[in-house]
């Protein structure tokens, strides 16, 4: 048995059973390598579900729809380490319950195999070595390591030129699972810290303040690269606030989910004097 | 007492009205007026919209000034008042009161900072003015948008907690039961007394430091309103001024304190005699169980439990078959924990000396008798281990020849510590006094960088040193101490007669630096104070407020907060009292109503903040609907606790949390007028 099949009956098994009300795995998609969320809510369409390399999306976020999970009801949903990280964040911002959540993990290799992770709930993968080292793509790495030599007026530059096609769309923000506000800073207009208009600094101001409130908290998942439609490349600014935060606090973000947010906590040893 | 004038109700400017703000342009003398054209500042600010009157005057602060500013409100029904002159640390309250008096809600008054922020730090007149009116603009801009607050009003628990049960920890405990409220003074070590207890004379009176001591010590315990805490260490602090709720650990001492008489029998019979005293600095032993010296208060031994061979072997207790007493003494004790409900904390946690092992030209540690001038202290003290005789460490003879060091730690970036340790100048002087009067023939010799003796008969205790007890002063610094044929063969220079000196002498005192107590910083962060680089406490102005902290309802005396001597420790501690008895004169306090505030609709729940509030003043909030069905959880500001900080306000990603008085509406209006 093919692991997608695995999954289909495993899946199928938890919604028989009644362990869980929903199942958010992939269904086929437009085009033989796009796949798009589908929600199977009886074990009949549970054998619609397909696993395979494409299956890159972090669907962690659609747990977040509002009134989902307030009847306490279980949710079973399909994640790459990625997307564990992700729900690990949310549990320890208390957007979701731990005992809510049944994951079935996998993890796609080389970019084309798909291997089976062990476990269902969050606690089986808290400490797991896939979820600790996960880095993202090399062409990441390397397109970081270029902006990184460069010198900050060639920086700037690079990225006005790229925040420059931003549309406003906040597609960016509809699919990350950490903008789960149900009001965004952004639409905040009394008064209007951020503008909407798109001149260079709307621009700069919007995905400036994404990218601070994403510090320490970003999955890397890499969905917001994926859904912008203009291609900013959004994940280096990610990237690099995190290998900050790992440099700075050696925090990695969504590792255990008893994780304190690592801005807004304090210690003992902090060598800062003003830290009362 | 309120901290403004209660506002009419009938003046009040609550709900909307035009905005009609007066605007009062201070010269501050020359501080503002030679840098800044007031008479364009007044002109630009007259055009400036809501502005109904602007002036310029050399004081505002002053008597007529303020009379200015109430008599513009009333003429002018004025809505708000921008006063631009010095900082609001200086005389925000000053113009609150007057707008209190004047009908108007002290919190529509803002100052424009053109002094510290603008004239003192700008030498262009042109551009300092066009700052100026910037700066005036944009609180102009800010005022209109204040909202009317009213002061919050919080109970004052009236207990105090004194923290160090030295000189200065005593002095302020005494002050505090004396005039009636209630203590709590809390001692790390066995008995209280601090470094005072280990002291021979005092200068410049050369009074017997215990006999001075221990009256206050016994007069501490005895007191009806003061409860003392020994061999106890505080925990936890939480809370605010008023309020504050202290966890203390009461350490087990292995003995009942309700049963034990002190007759010292178990002291006597313990077998492990042989552990150098820490109140001996070394000089001379204790038993496992003990108490630290003869006078301590309370007289109630402890179990060093390191050091007991029951502890250590399982077996022994000796010690408890001695004792005559039933189940005094307990092996089975554990540490207790005690919580209080505290107003006001004074700490008073004192100071250590440095380890002087820095200095290996000195041959600290080498040699046995290279010491400290804390040892020369036990030493010529009466209840010591010499019994008030001077004798050498190594061989217990009598030395011939003193040298003293001082400044050996102090007053040298490069090795000790950058400042003055304040009391070493003193005290070499009367240990050069003390070796005089006991040893007729002896003769000491002291190195010094300068002599400091500035105080109340202090000048004239070191001149009568010098003149009749035949210290001899050599100015200069020693760059080596070795030994050679039974003497420590000092080798320094006289800066005076530029010549290097060597002395061969039988015992050498370093005057060791005064450093914070080694876990002083990690201390002041449990309580939630500041410190400075060395981790001496810091008051919160210098020269005005040296016994307060930065935070509310904590105060500082004694050499926690720098080197001192105890005639200054103790005026300090009773300064710490009127503090504390300040405060507890009222039943109620009342409080800034700056403090934030969470917008329920639009909170997550994510917890952040509680998580980012220093004073924990945020909790969880259940919203249900009428059903009482949960519908969400959100944050929720206890204004009691709040500080204002507006740390809360900036970590909320939703932008859900507000500041009264500084509202993003205020704020964002300030920063788009500059």
């Amino acid at each position: 048995m093919g692991i997608q099949e695995q999954y289909r009956s495993e899946a199928a098994a938890l919604l028989s059973s009644g362990e869980v009300k929903l199942v958010i795995g992939f269904g086929a998609g437009s085009t033989a390598d796009r796949r798009r969320p589908l929600f199977a809510r009886t074990p009949e369409e549970a054998q619609k579900f397909v696993l395979d390399a494409a299956c890159i999306a972090n669907l962690s976020t659609y747990l977040l729809a509002e009134g989902l999970l307030s009847d306490g009801k279980k949710v079973g949903v399909f994640l790459k380490p990625d997307g564990i990280r992700s729900v690990n964040i949310l549990i320890s911002e208390a957007q979701l319950k731990p005992e809510q959540v049944v994951i079935l993990g996998y993890a796609i290799e080389n970019g084309k195999d798909v291997a089976a992770l062990e476990g269902r709930n969050i606690s089986d993968f808290s400490i797991g070595e896939k979820i600790r080292n996960l880095t993202p793509p090399p062409h990441v790495i390397e397109a970081a390591e270029k902006i990184e030599a460069m010198s900050a007026e060639e920086r700037f530059e690079y990225w006005k030129e790229e925040f420059s096609k931003c549309i406003k769309c906040y597609a960016c923000r509809q699919v990350c699972p950490m903008c789960y506000c149900r009001r965004c800073i952004v639409d905040v207009n009394q008064p209007q810290w951020v503008s909407t208009s798109s001149h260079t600094l709307g621009n700069f101001e919007w995905n400036l303040v994404r990218a601070f409130h994403l510090a320490g908290r970003c999955a890397s998942c890499g969905a917001c690269d994926r859904a912008c439609p203009v291609n900013i490349p959004l994940r280096l600014v990610n990237y690099r606030m995190g290998k900050e935060v790992r440099s700075a606090f050696d925090y990695v973000a969504g590792e255990n989910s008893d994780q304190k947010p690592v801005l807004a906590s304090f210690k003992q040893d902090d060598p800062e004097t003003f830290i009362l | 007492m309120a901290l403004f004038a209660p506002v009419p109700e009938t003046l009040s400017t609550q709900g909307f009205r035009m905005a009609k703000i007066g605007v009062f342009v201070c010269h501050c003398g020359e501080n503002i007026a030679s840098k800044v054209d007031t008479g364009n500042l007044v002109k630009a600010l007259s055009d400036h919209p809501g502005v109904e009157i602007c002036n310029e005057y050399k004081y505002f602060c002053s008597d007529p000034g303020q009379e200015t500013v109430k008599r513009a409100i009333r003429e002018n029904n004025l809505t708000g008042v921008v006063v631009a002159a010095c900082s609001p640390r200086m005389h925000e309250t000053t113009f609150r009161k007057a707008c209190a008096e004047a009908g108007l809600n002290p919190y529509m008054l803002e100052l424009a900072n053109i002094r510290e922020q603008c004239s003192w730090v700008h030498s262009d007149k042109d551009q300092a003015t066009e700052k100026a009116i910037e700066i005036t603009r944009s609180l102009v801009e800010k005022v209109k948008r204040n909202n009317e607050l009213k002061p919050i009003s919080v109970p004052v628990t009236r207990r105090a907690l004194v923290i160090g049960g030295g000189i200065a920890g005593i002095q302020a405990a005494l002050d505090i039961a004396g005039a009636g409220r209630e203590v709590i003074l809390v001692e790390r070590e066995p008995s209280i007394g601090g470094h005072m207890s280990q002291l021979s004379e005092t200068f410049p009176t050369l009074d017997c430091s215990q006999c001075i001591l221990t009256p206050r010590m016994v007069e501490a315990i005895q007191h009806p309103n003061i409860t003392v805490l020994t061999y106890s260490e505080v925990e936890e602090v939480d809370g605010y001024i008023g309020n504050f709720k202290v966890k203390v650990r009461k350490k087990a001492r292995y003995v009942d304190m309700s049963k034990c008489t002190g007759c010292g029998d178990c002291i006597q019979k313990c077998p492990v005699k042989k552990i150098p005293s820490e109140f001996e600095c070394g000089l001379g032993n204790r038993t496992a169980i003990y108490t630290p010296f003869a006078q301590a208060v309370p007289n109630v031994p402890v179990i060093d439990k390191n050091r007991c061979t029951y502890f250590k072997n399982g077996k022994c207790k000796i010690c408890q078959k001695t004792c005559q007493i039933e189940n005094c003494i307990d092996f089975e004790m554990q540490d207790t924990f005690e919580e209080f409900e505290i107003g006001a904390i004074v700490v008073a946690t004192g100071f250590q000396i440095q380890d002087t092992s820095v200095y290996g030209e000195y041959g600290y540690g080498k040699y046995k008798d290279v010491i400290t001038g804390l040892h020369f202290e036990r030493l010529a003290s009466a209840s010591g281990p010499t019994a008030g005789k001077i004798l050498r460490p190594s061989d217990g003879k009598e030395p011939e020849t003193v040298v003293f060091i001082q400044c050996a730690g102090s007053r040298d970036p490069s090795k000790g510590v950058k400042y003055c340790s304040k009391i070493c100048c003193m005290y070499t002087a009367k240990h050069a006094m003390l070796f005089a009067h006991k040893h007729h023939d002896g003769n000491s010799k002291i190195f010094y960088m300068d002599i400091r003796a500035a105080g109340k008969g202090y000048d004239e205790f070191t001149r009568r040193a010098i003149e009749e007890d035949e210290a001899e002063y050599l100015r200069g610094r020693v760059s080596k101490v070795f030994e050679e044929n039974g003497k420590l063969i000092v080798r320094g220079v006289d800066t005076l007669l530029g010549k290097p000196v060597e002395v061969a002498a039988d015992m050498v005192v370093l005057a060791t630096a005064i450093v914070p107590q080694p876990d002083a910083k990690e201390f002041a962060k449990k309580i939630g104070i500041g410190y400075d680089e060395y981790g001496f406490y810091n008051e919160a102005h210098l020269k005005l407020r040296p016994v307060e902290t930065a935070t509310a309802g904590i105060y500082l005396c004694g050499a926690c907060q720098s080197p001192k001597d105890i005639p200054d420790s103790v005026a300090q501690a009773s300064a710490t009292a009127a503090k504390v008895l300040g405060l507890f004169s009222r039943e109620q306090l009342e409080r800034e109503p700056v403090v934030a505030a969470v917008g329920e609709a639009t909170c997550a729940g994510c917890w952040g903040c509680v998580s980012a509030c220093p004073y924990n003043a945020i909790e969880q909030k259940e919203i249900r609907d009428r059903n009482g069905n949960l519908v969400k959880e959100v944050a929720s500001v206890n204004p009691g606790l709040c500080q204002g900080c507006g740390t809360c306000v900036t970590f909320c990603r939703s932008n859900s949390i507000d500041l009264a008085g500084f509202t993003e509406k205020q704020i964002f209006a300030e920063v788009m007028a500059l």
